[in-house]
């Protein structure tokens, strides 16, 4: 059976290092990492490419991300032919309401305030497991 | 008028006759048909002379022909007396040079012997009308002086000046008033039009002689201009010039107007206008200064808000990493330390929650509408009681505190006052919490009062600051310290202002007053 990948879009080591700390405790799936927006649309284009896709459970999504802001990814997602089921939760330190309202909008599976907790992560895993 | 001619009410007579018979017989008959007529009666010229004198009545009925001083020397005496007085000579004569005399000093009325009484009523009728007549016009010509002395002390005290121009003449009429205004003795010199124009700034002729010119188009409404009147001194008055046509039945036949003299009007209206100018400079000035203090707030609270945030949450996350993985090192104070630190970040987030939720406040727009306080203490009360069953404390809630404010953040700063007044009595038997108001030196105050554990005064001034408490922690439960600071934070944001007093053990009372008519929206307008 093909690995299971939860996508983090993180540029903050620390928050890259807590964030796959957690998901190392929540579950099973392995860990694919961007550091920021550019990267993490390069490896989307290519997998969706090769349908690899869709082995991706969850994406976990920064919103202040150099070069792409998580916004703009997020929208490129859901404008996507393959790649808008995707299941994308939002991890962001921002209170700014108007980006939350925006991220509900195109459709996020949560929008969590760092720092992410287990409990939190194994919700939204069990709600969505099986999604694709 | 004849009826009361008749009746010669307010009118004396002196009738003089030597014959006592016929003085008596004809006295008696004008006492019966002129009732109200006052008369007196002497039998020879001296005596009638000297009663003329005491009496000076308005007519003389007289004989001629007496002894001691006849008829005609006395009308004589009587009449350089009085030239106004009317004589009624009654003789038998029909000798001319009597009659030449009389008609010579003023005599004009004769009644024959022997006496005909409905002639002597004739005459008499007459007389008594002659006098009635000039009494009328007297009185006529005194309302007309009247109101001329009206007119003029009027247009004296308004400083208003009026005129008129005939088309077909060629002096107009200017009122005293109006030379007065243009720095002229009234009269001085002749109101023809030229001299009217020359009144007047040269640079403002050309408009006054449109102005009248204008008044005779029959379709003009009527209105009004300033001109300046340029006095011979040279003093400049500034006047509202008004003009009408004179229309009769022929068609207009000229124009009449007014100069009101406004100069001090006009003075005060631009000193106004220039304070007002300076005052709105001034607010400016402040708005800037205000505008540039709260954009500087604004970037410090957006740096708390999301420039701190990121870190802060960083920290909680290595906290709980640290809690979580923990206990293989051994160390005793380890997991102590990992849990005071989590708390630590706690009392970061809470402060700095708090910091935001001020800054919002100073900074949000206000929504004013009609406000009832006492429902929203009554709401607050009611939950606040429903939050801790067991607790007895009794609400006096007085009724009917309507205001105009923002009802969201108005009942925000009741909720903090009363849930403060609910914190400090939890350790009070027969706890009492009030909400009232009265007026205190004519301004509508409001009071959340409490017997709870109250607060030394000295402690007052730090009541209000955000994250001061000023008791123990602990001692009365949990509270970030921004409670009161939010409550005085929204009064100020509706004009008011908030004070506080308080005995150690006796309790304390929150007072505060409110702008009447707040306006809503944000303090500053859009940058």
């Amino acid at each position: 059976m093909a690995p299971s990948y939860i996508l983090l879009v993180e540029d903050n080591p620390d928050d890259l290092f807590l964030a796959s700390r957690i998901i190392g405790k929540a579950c099973g799936h392995e860990i694919l990492t961007a550091r920021d927006g550019e990267e993490a649309d390069e490896l989307l284009r290519r997998m969706e490419r090769d349908d690899t896709y869709r082995h991706i459970r969850l994406v976990l999504l920064d919103l202040k991300l150099p070069k792409i802001s998580g916004l703009d990814l997020l929208r490129g997602i859901r404008t996507s032919d393959k790649l808008h089921e995707l299941a994308v939760a939002i991890l962001t330190s921002s209170d700014n309401e108007t980006d939350q309202e925006q991220c509900w909008q195109l459709g996020v599976v949560d929008y969590i305030y760092k720092p992410m907790t287990v409990d939190r992560l194994k919700g939204i895993l069990s709600r969505y497991e099986g999604a694709q | 008028m004849r009826d009361e001619a008749r009746e010669g009410a307010g009118i004396s007579m002196l009738y003089v006759e030597d014959e006592a018979d016929a003085r008596q017989m004809v006295s008696r008959m004008l006492a019966m048909n002129y009732p109200n007529l006052t008369l007196y009666s002497a039998d020879n010229g001296l005596q009638a002379l000297e009663l003329y004198r005491q009496r000076t009545p308005e007519i003389v009925m007289t004989d001629i022909n007496m002894p001691v001083m006849d008829g005609i020397r006395m009308s004589r005496e009587i009449k350089t007396i009085n030239p106004e007085v009317l004589i009624i000579a009654v003789t038998a004569h029909s000798d001319t040079s009597y009659l030449l005399s009389a008609i010579e000093i003023g005599v004009h009325h004769y009644v024959l012997k022997p006496l005909n009484y409905q002639e002597l009523f004739a005459v008499l009728d007459k007389v008594l009308e002659q006098i009635e007549l000039k009494r009328l016009v007297s009185a006529q010509h005194r309302r007309l002086a009247q109101s001329e002395r009206q007119l003029a002390a009027a247009q004296r005290i308004a400083r208003l000046g009026s005129w008129q121009r005939d088309l077909d003449a060629e002096i107009m009429d200017w009122s005293d008033e109006m030379y007065r205004i243009c720095g002229l003795e009234p009269g001085s010199i002749p109101a023809s039009y030229q001299a009217f124009l020359e009144r007047f700034h040269p640079e403002d002729r050309a408009g006054v002689a449109s102005s009248l010119a204008r008044a005779l188009d029959p379709d003009r409404q009527p209105d009004h201009t300033f001109v300046r009147v340029l006095r011979p001194d040279g003093a400049l008055r500034i006047v509202r010039l008004e003009v009408e046509a004179v229309r009769e039945q022929a068609g207009t036949t000229g124009v009449i107007g007014t100069c009101h003299d406004v100069t001090e009007l006009k003075q005060a209206e631009l000193q106004v206008r220039s304070l007002t100018e300076g005052l709105e400079r001034r607010v400016s000035q402040r708005t800037s200064l205000l505008q540039a203090t709260v954009s500087e707030l604004e970037n410090f609270s957006y740096f708390v808000s999301h420039d701190l945030r990121a870190p802060v949450a960083r920290l909680e996350g290595f906290c709980t990493a640290l809690l979580e993985d923990c206990g293989g090192c051994g160390h005793a104070n380890c997991r102590q330390y990992a849990e005071r630190s989590a708390n630590v970040v706690q009392q970061i987030k809470q402060i700095m929650d708090a910091f935001n939720s001020l800054t919002h406040l100073a900074r949000c727009a206000l929504t004013i509408s009609d406000t009832d306080l006492s429902a929203l203490a009554r709401g607050i009360s009611q939950r606040l009681a429903h939050s801790e069953p067991k607790r007895r404390v009794e609400f006096v809630i007085a009724e009917g505190a309507r205001v105009k404010g923002d009802p969201e953040l108005l009942g925000k700063a009741l909720g903090h006052l009363l849930d403060n007044a609910w914190k400090f009595t939890s350790k009070t038997d027969r706890a009492r919490i009030e909400f009232g108001w009265n007026d205190q030196e004519g301004v509508r105050t409001y009071f959340v009062r409490d017997n709870g554990a109250g607060f030394n005064m000295k402690y007052a001034p730090k009541l209000f600051k955000p994250f001061q408490t000023i008791h123990a922690p602990g001692e009365f439960g949990t509270g970030t310290g921004i409670g009161l600071a939010t409550a005085h934070s929204i009064v100020l944001r509706h004009g008011g202002r908030m004070w506080a007093e308080g005995e150690v053990g006796r309790g304390a009372a929150f007072y505060f007053t409110l702008e009447p008519n707040p306006e809503s929206g944000s303090y500053l307008k859009e940058a």
